[in-house]
């Protein structure tokens, strides 16, 4: 697996957030997380791009032990990490928010992502803060994509969108993974995150609690009864 | 109607060296939000460095700005890697508090090193002028004018248009996505206060082939500093520019026609009716959200 992750511990100050997590992804893989509001998705995102300390257990990319290192390290090793609420630089063009996704990379080209998120090519010009709200999410998964990322991370991908544009956004990403970039990708829609990934975590009070193939998981009980309210 | 205009000359051209000092201390404020209380003390810091190089090799001091502008970045560089640092996540307050410390160190050091005489950078031509008209125009002060300006200009593309520039305007509006992109952000912010505190000792050693310094006068440099950054708009580097020439002519008309005692007044008079009908800034836009703007 590309991304091995094993008995991982993290929080913040005296909270632990995050007990003896294990989680995979594979080459060309589109995996989802998913779970209820601070199961602690979020801060298992972070602490795999290095923005907090691990605790306990292992985190691995290609063999590569991810605790160690550095934020802009771990970029380094090919791994992209979209943030929660998007956090574009909102002043900046379009144009210098992609740039930015490809600094630590120094990859200028923008036609690839362009191609992959056409929308975004009339608005290069423009301040990121005018974008719609889907624009916005396409212009950061576009930065992200930008360090041309072996692994993309991307967190809430659907907060604050319509269906139609999710549903368009998420459509982007078997694209993306046949590319050669895995997506780990967090979600509290999880109807939308199953329909596209291939395997599937459950994320309950800072342990995972499910996983298994995405088909598998939603034809599960407990996943239609707590996420997907058929009864 | 001479005078009037000897003194509109002689205000933007001091306006011009004014907006250069200015200019770092708006962006130090608007990339970190620090408000750097030793601006000034870097200011003057930058004249001893023109006079001492000056003294020992006799280096012009047209030459010997680079020099200062060299010392004070590697300074500040420093200073912000190894100290500011280290509180720059905290409440403005405690870097308004660290800055004043550092303030009174290096006005306190320049005493012992330099005493509190009034000194000056002599040359051979600062003192000549040109004459236009019945106006008379001090070849320095033009000099100090045409320096200053393309440097802010030169300012204004590296941040503008460079890979480096793009990473200080990214870490300036926010930090965390800044650092998700592989930008070091706390080398970013070294770089960021070494750039301000070069261009800061490269308007001193200026200041002082054109007139006089000695160590009090730093707190006079922080505080226009800080009523020309606020009046062009805060992290806005054209603003400062803007700021300072209008900081300069209101200097110099008031100099002209009002007593001596008027002009500090007079300048923050036009700090605050600026502020009331524009609150941004002279050019400075209502968005905060994007911190510094070019």
């Amino acid at each position: 697996m590309m991304l091995e992750v094993r008995k991982l511990s993290a929080g913040y100050g005296r909270v632990q957030v995050l007990w003896d997590i294990d989680l995979s992804v594979g080459e060309r893989e589109i995996v989802a997380l998913v779970g209820p509001n601070g199961a602690g998705k979020t801060t298992l995102l972070r602490t795999l791009s290095g923005v907090i300390r691990m605790r306990g257990g292992t985190a691995e990319f290609r063999g590569r032990s991810l605790g160690d290192r550095s934020i802009e390290q771990i970029v380094d090793l090919g791994i992209a990490h979209v943030p929660e609420g998007r956090r574009l630089f909102a002043g900046l063009t379009v144009r210098a928010n992609l740039l930015l996704g490809g600094w630590r990379t120094k990859n200028t080209d923008l036609d690839r992502v362009i191609e992959l998120f056409p929308p975004l090519e009339p608005r290069l010009e423009q301040v990121a803060g005018s974008l719609s709200g889907g624009e916005q999410q396409m212009c950061a998964i576009a930065r992200g994509l930008m360090s041309q990322p072996e692994l993309m991370m991307i967190d809430e991908l659907s907060l604050g969108l319509a269906p139609l544009i999710v549903d368009e956004i998420l459509a982007r990403l078997p694209d993306i993974a046949a590319a050669g970039t895995s997506v780990l990708l967090v979600e509290q829609d999880v109807d939308a995150a199953l329909s596209v990934a291939e395997r599937a975590y459950v994320l309950e009070t800072g342990q995972v609690t499910l996983s298994g193939k995405a088909g598998v998981l939603l034809a599960d009980k407990r996943i239609q009864e707590s996420y997907l309210g058929i009864a | 109607m001479t005078s009037f205009l000897q003194a509109t000359l002689y205000g933007l051209l001091q306006g011009g060296l004014l907006g250069l000092i200015a200019v770092g201390f708006s962006l130090v404020w608007g990339v970190m939000n620090i408000v750097n209380l030793a601006h000034g003390a870097f200011v003057v810091l930058g004249a001893y460095v023109g006079w001492q190089v000056n003294d020992w090799i006799g280096l012009d001091p047209f030459l010997g700005m680079f020099v200062a502008a060299a010392v004070l970045f590697g300074l500040g560089y420093a200073l912000q890697r190894w100290l500011i640092n280290l509180v720059v996540n905290g409440p403005v307050f405690i870097t308004l508090l660290l800055t004043f410390g550092l303030d009174l160190m290096i006005v306190q050091a320049m005493n012992i090193a330099f005493s509190a005489d009034y000194r000056s950078i002599p040359t051979s031509y600062a003192g000549d002028s040109l004459h236009l008209g019945g106006i008379r125009v001090p070849l320095g002060r033009l000099l100090a004018f045409g320096v200053s300006v393309v440097v802010t200009l030169a300012l204004v593309a590296l941040v503008n248009r460079t890979r480096t520039g793009l990473s200080i305007m990214a870490t300036g509006m926010d930090r965390a996505a800044a650092r998700l992109m592989g930008i070091r952000a706390r080398h970013v912010y070294a770089l960021t206060f070494g750039i301000a505190a070069g261009l800061a000792g490269m308007a001193g050693t200026m200041i002082g082939t054109v007139g006089t310094f000695n160590p009090a006068a730093a707190s006079g440099y922080t505080l226009l500093s800080f009523v020309i950054a606020v009046l062009g708009g805060l992290g806005n580097m054209y603003g400062a520019l803007i700021g300072g020439l209008v900081i300069g002519l209101v200097e110099a008309w008031a100099g002209q026609y009002l007593p001596g005692t008027w002009i500090n007044a007079l300048a923050f008079l036009v700090l605050v009716v600026v502020l009331i009908v524009r609150p941004s800034g002279l050019v400075g836009r209502a968005y905060y959200a994007a911190r510094l703007e070019v």
